[in-house]
């Protein structure tokens, strides 16, 4: 067992360094890029000056946990999808397979590389939010705090502008909001392992990918869907519904990340709800992938 | 002698696609190789050579029959706690050094710390690739990825070597190195098993040789035993041209003797082109 976790952690390791070495934190760049531009551009809100304060930083916090977002999906799924079926290609996995490594562990080293580096990106680029949104933050409070002083607004006031202004900046929920990006992209990795390991190119498993990704979208209004039909419903869109729900993760259920953009609080009770069930689909897609790895040939 | 190899009626199906037809790659081949030993398997390609191989190192399942490494079912884990593996024009991963490499086979294996350090400097070492410890294995040359090759093969000091093609597409100075290397391991107790179809180069090395064709094995055992034309008879005499010339000419008045043919010996193209590129050096 000891061993066995060693050899995970040695490929697991290998893996980030394969991707590291492969330059894709030099989307950091273009995350930092984008950071500074949202910066020095004011978005035009329409709003009174309040609302317009609250409305740039969650401007700022939504362009910048949409790339977060944006890159920990296409990461995941593209270097899951491309490891496994390179190494065949290579006849690298000849070499690792002949020595006493059980396929499990070769399949959950490549997959927790994957995540560590998916992991520490999103870490890079949540430090880089944090410190924009705190020195906007206490720029615009500072904005706000001056007009209130010009105004003579009550101390009840002021406090709750504050309150206002603070809620939308560096909060614990956004913390949140990036974790479940995290826990999202874990998810999709464990589907585009599974595709990976019965499909023979990668840019099949890429799109095979992306197209579980936008399904999973639905999978929810699938279940409902099921839950809830009638007699009456068609044959196709029963077992459609069915098929969808079942097979297809809910990715629904990471809306939490809108909800640490728009301000809102994110409970614990809800992140641990939300590890769970991630976990669980990742055991899932990581045991279905070793069954189908297992007996595979080469 | 305890057997290192034990390859009992093994055949492999495959499906072609929409699996309207199967494919019988290898049929009831058994073979056994003894430790310490050298054995060569040898055939055109697509004879189920490099199959034969693959079922050996559980990378496919044998569709019957058995293959055993030192007693241990093939398809079983532990049984690659014994073998090293080294496939037909190896790739590794480009982006790790000589060095580096060595130590994610090492540590695969189990290996850490000093003893894991010490290894991998006795095996670049032995493999000649000390000067590019530090080099990326993407800029290695063929010769010096087999090299790297059979290094991480032997990282974990294996009982059995499996050796898929080792010289192809490598210069003949180091087809030789590779040839010399296998030989050393043998010195030192490793067994060999390797396929490959340069004849020459497994008439010098191996002990024994199994000959297959379309996935039959059609003839095994050692060299001598498959070799020698025991019809025939070569002198290879040495003194004036008229002693040759006499015994030539003994040879032909002799009763029940029918001269084949007669000349120089030669050696073999190999052997002058090593010797001159040693005399360039």
């Amino acid at each position: 067992m000891i061993a066995s976790v060693k050899r995970i952690l040695v490929i697991a390791s290998h893996t980030f360094t394969q991707l590291v070495r492969m330059k894709v934190f030099g989307f950091l760049a273009v995350f930092a890029l984008i950071l500074i531009g949202i910066n020095f551009f004011e978005l035009p809100t329409g709003n009174s000056p309040a609302s317009a304060a609250e409305e740039e930083l969650r401007m700022l916090k939504s362009s910048a946990m949409g790339a977060m977002s944006l890159f920990a999906i296409i990461f995941a799924i593209a270097a899951t999808g491309l490891l496994l079926p390179r190494d065949v290609e290579d006849r690298t996995l000849y070499t690792i397979l002949c020595k006493p490594v059980p396929r499990l562990d070769y399949l959950a080293g490549k997959y927790l590389g994957v995540l560590w580096t998916v992991l520490l990106a999103l870490l890079l680029m949540d430090i880089l939010l944090v410190i924009a949104l705190q020195l906007r933050t206490a720029e615009i409070l500072g904005e706000r705090m001056a007009i209130a002083e010009h105004l003579k607004w009550t101390p009840e006031e002021v406090g709750a502008e504050k309150d206002a202004v603070l809620s939308q900046g560096a909060t614990w929920s956004v913390q949140a909001g990036i974790f479940a990006i995290f826990l999202k992209s874990m998810v999709i990795a464990g589907v585009a392992l599974l595709i990976s390991t019965f499909s023979t190119s990668t840019l099949f498993t890429i799109i095979m990918g992306f197209l579980v990704y936008f399904i999973g979208h639905f999978a929810g209004e699938a279940r409902d869907f099921w839950l809830s039909q009638q007699l009456e419903t068609s044959v196709l869109a029963k077992y459609g519904s069915h098929l969808i729900s079942v097979v297809f993760p809910d990715f629904r259920l990471y809306n939490v990340i809108d909800g640490a953009i728009a301000g809102n609080v994110i409970s614990g009770s809800i992140m641990w709800q939300l590890v769970g069930i991630s976990g669980i689909y990742a055991a899932v897609y990581l045991i279905l992938s070793w069954f189908a790895f297992a007996k595979k040939e080469f | 002698m305890a057997l290192a190899v034990e390859i009992n009626q093994l055949s492999k199906e495959f499906a072609t696609p929409f699996r309207r037809k199967k494919i019988l790659a290898v049929k009831g081949v058994s073979l056994s190789i003894a430790e310490g030993e050298i054995y060569g398997l040898i055939g055109p390609n697509g004879s189920g050579k490099s199959t034969t191989m693959k079922a050996l190192l559980g990378l496919l399942a044998p569709s019957e029959g058995t293959c055993q490494i030192f007693g241990k079912d093939s398809v079983k884990v532990d049984s690659r706690n014994d073998v090293g593996y080294v496939p037909e024009n190896p790739y590794f991963y480009k982006h790790l050094t000589g060095e580096e490499t060595l130590r994610f086979y090492g540590k695969l294996c189990g290996l850490s710390g000093r003893k894991l350090k010490e290894r991998i400097s006795e095996l670049l070492s032995l493999v000649s690739l000390e000067h590019a410890r530090k080099q990326k294995v993407g800029t290695y040359s063929k010769g010096m990825l087999q090299r790297i090759g059979l290094a991480q093969a032997l990282i974990h000091e294996p009982r059995l070597l499996i050796l898929d093609e080792p010289t192809a597409g490598v210069d003949p100075v180091g087809s030789r190195e590779i040839r010399d290397l296998i030989l050393s391991l043998k010195e030192v107790g490793k067994t060999v098993f390797l396929c490959s179809h340069l004849l020459e180069q497994v008439q010098e090395i191996c002990d024994r040789v199994g000959i297959i064709f379309n996935g039959v094995l059609k003839r095994e055992g050692t060299l001598d035993e498959l070799i020698t034309m025991k019809e025939r008879l070569e002198l290879v005499a040495t003194g004036s041209p008229d002693a040759q010339r006499k015994l030539l000419e003994l040879a032909e008045e002799m009763e029940g003797i029918e001269l084949v043919s007669s000349g120089a010996p030669k050696t073999s193209l190999e052997s002058l082109f090593i010797q001159m590129s040693q005399e360039e050096k």
